[in-house]
């Protein structure tokens, strides 16, 4: 290529001159060909170039792409490679950098550059670059996903991430979750820190249909969640016989955390939409855990490999969007029989409304199938409230009879269901009374009084014959 | 002595009056004479029939008229007792419309009775025309307020 362009350059430059004659003329001509088809190529290059850096998380295409990665070292790439590589054949850019880094950052002007950030650097105290707290959360606040591993020596910066988004952590430094009741047994006699988990949320959206045999390895701190929060999930916890406290020191006082209130592995939904994962331990993802088998200690089963790399796996595809993500589009109502939108209602009409919902599997949208959705007829409170029947393909419609109330009404779809997008639809729509000549003609209860009035006047009128010509 | 010529002071003027009411203080002397209550009632029920059936017969008609209208509006007061007041408006009209024509009735036979002193001067026939009038006036409001 080098080689054609030099010729072309000389046989240019050497036109002026007229001197040297031009060694390859038909030549020229191809190669001239060649050069506009290269920089066509390039040009074209760019533009695609353009095209995938704009071409993210939208909501036409609701799984993530770009996700940077921060680690406390980069010998985690290497000893975390199986559930790396599982992310990047699933279609996800990694973008992996040392946690003080000075040339992270999650935006640039304006626009976030990931999708979703992983955190696994559980010792780090201060990240590089711009990113803090705050930045982190404003990340998650803009609808972007997280997955955050904590691990024995969490610093305070990965604690208070998790107490923000309704996760606290171990106040003790040196806890870790202990368990001697359902601990992994191993060759060596250990102080059953690395435990054997199998009590997982019963979800299907959250961990996949397919159910996890295997216990889950676990070695790192629990953390507890806030019962009256109602966005946060315990994905795994502890058994009941686990507590947290330091191994290597005797227990003076009880252990603030134990029992089942122990969350291993836990979720936050927010309300808007944005998901996160919180672990209490970064070698849930690593190799050795996917790789190795299992025996939780009480128990005669013997696993050949660990559920991690199946949890692991379910829950990314849950965190960043391939599963659980619903969207409704389509919201069309109109009277029984008719076909257009009115744009206000009577009184003892009925309507039908209709929405469509679908569900994001990864690649493309699917019909979503339930049959929980509900639609109100709401003004200050629901007039009517009816379960929406489903035509499998994602149409979900109800037909009512509008309340005999008049005013201005809203028909509204809340769904909020554990793991699942929440859908919150709300259309207005004003509702009238009857015009006064749209009223009944004849009440049927008055008939009696108006076969009592025609009778007095045809009783009267045969009366004043009867008077007038009798002798 | 005075009491004597009390009675018979009245018995006089009661002979003046006319013939229906002649009657009735008959059997009310009679009722005065007799002593158990049972012969009474029959007695006062044959005596008020037969004086009855002394009336004159235009008189009688317009009775059997105000009989009817009377009794269809108790109907009616039975019926909405019932079924309740919903169309509140048809009742008053329906019921307007038996007592109305029952009372302008009433007002006939007054006007049209000969034994009347006070419409002594008034022709039957501008009582009629009067009766028709008002008549027509009351079933004109009730077609309106029946709804």
């Amino acid at each position: 290529m080098r080689g054609l362009f030099t010729k072309i350059h000389i046989c240019l430059t050497s036109q002026s001159s007229k001197s040297q004659h031009c060694s390859v003329p038909i030549q020229t001509s191809r190669t001239l060909k060649m050069a506009k088809i290269s920089i066509a190529t390039v040009f074209i290059a760019l533009i695609s170039l353009l095209l995938t850096l704009t071409h993210s998380f939208s909501t036409e295409n609701p799984t993530d792409r770009r996700i940077l990665v921060l680690l406390d070292d980069l010998a985690l790439k290497s000893s975390h490679s199986i559930f790396f590589n599982s992310l990047q054949s699933r279609g996800f850019e990694l973008d992996f950098k040392l946690s003080d880094d000075p040339k992270i950052a999650l935006q640039r002007y304006g626009q976030y550059l990931y999708d979703g950030l992983i955190l696994f650097s559980p010792t780090t105290e201060r990240f590089g670059g711009s990113l803090d707290v705050a930045a982190v959360l404003d990340f998650v606040d803009s609808g972007k996903d997280l997955i955050v591993a904590a691990d024995a020596s969490a610093s305070d910066l990965i604690r208070s991430i998790a107490a923000e988004c309704g996760v606290d952590f171990d106040e003790d430094p040196s806890a870790v979750v202990i368990d001697h009741g359902s601990y992994a047994v191993s060759g060596t006699e250990g102080d059953h820190t690395l435990i054997a988990a199998d009590d997982f949320i019963k979800s299907d959206v959250l961990l996949g249909s397919t159910k996890i045999e295997a216990p889950v390895l676990f070695k790192g701190i629990g953390h507890s969640l806030n019962p009256a929060n109602s966005l946060v999930l315990k994905v795994l916890s502890a058994s009941p016989s686990a507590y947290s406290a330091n191994p290597k020191s005797k227990l003076s006082t009880p252990p603030s955390l134990s029992g089942s209130s122990i969350s291993l592995v836990s979720v936050v939904q927010a309300r808007n939409n944005a998901r996160a994962v919180f672990s209490g331990s970064l070698d849930l993802f690593s190799n050795k855990f996917f790789k190795s088998p299992v025996q939780k200690a009480g128990s005669s089963n013997k696993y050949a490999k660990s559920g991690n790399e199946q949890f692991v796996t379910e829950l990314s595809k849950w965190v960043f969007h391939e599963r659980g993500h619903l969207k409704a589009v389509n919201v069309k109502h109109h009277r029984v029989g008719e076909t257009d939108e009115p744009a206000i209602y009577r009184i003892n009409d009925d309507l039908e409304y209709s929405v469509e919902i679908y569900e994001w599997s990864g690649s493309s949208w699917e019909p979503y199938v339930a049959n929980d959705v509900q639609v109100q007829f709401y003004m200050m409170s629901p007039y009517v409230l009816k379960t929406m029947s489903t035509d499998k393909k994602g149409l979900y419609h109800a037909s009512f009879k509008v309340p005999d109330v008049y005013g201005v009404f809203q028909f509204k779809v809340e769904y909020q269901r554990l793991g699942y997008t929440s859908l919150s639809l709300a259309k207005q729509i004003p509702v009238r009374p009857f015009r006064h000549n749209e009223y009944e003609r004849f009440i049927p209860t008055a008939f009696p009084y108006y076969g009592a009035s025609f009778s007095t006047m045809a009783a009267f009128f045969i009366f004043s014959f009867v008077y007038l010509y009798s002798k | 002595m005075f009491t004597k010529s009390h009675k018979t002071f009245r018995f006089d003027s009661i002979v003046k009056s006319k013939h229906t009411e002649t009657a009735i203080t008959v059997c009310v002397r009679e009722m005065v004479k007799s002593a158990t209550t049972k012969d009474d009632a029959h007695a006062l029920f044959h005596s008020l029939r037969s004086a009855y059936s002394a009336t004159p017969t235009n008189l009688k008609i317009i009775d059997l008229y105000v009989v009817f209208a009377v009794f269809t509006a108790l109907i009616q007061v039975v019926y909405m007792a019932i079924v309740g007041s919903f169309p509140f408006n048809s009742f008053l009209s329906g019921v307007l419309s038996c007592v109305g024509t029952a009372v302008l009735a009433v007002c006939l036979r007054i006007q049209v009775n000969k034994e009347n002193k006070e419409f002594k001067d008034l022709p039957p026939e501008r009582a009629f025309a009067d009766f028709v009038l008002c008549n027509l006036v009351l079933h004109l409001v009730i077609m309106n307020f029946l709804g």
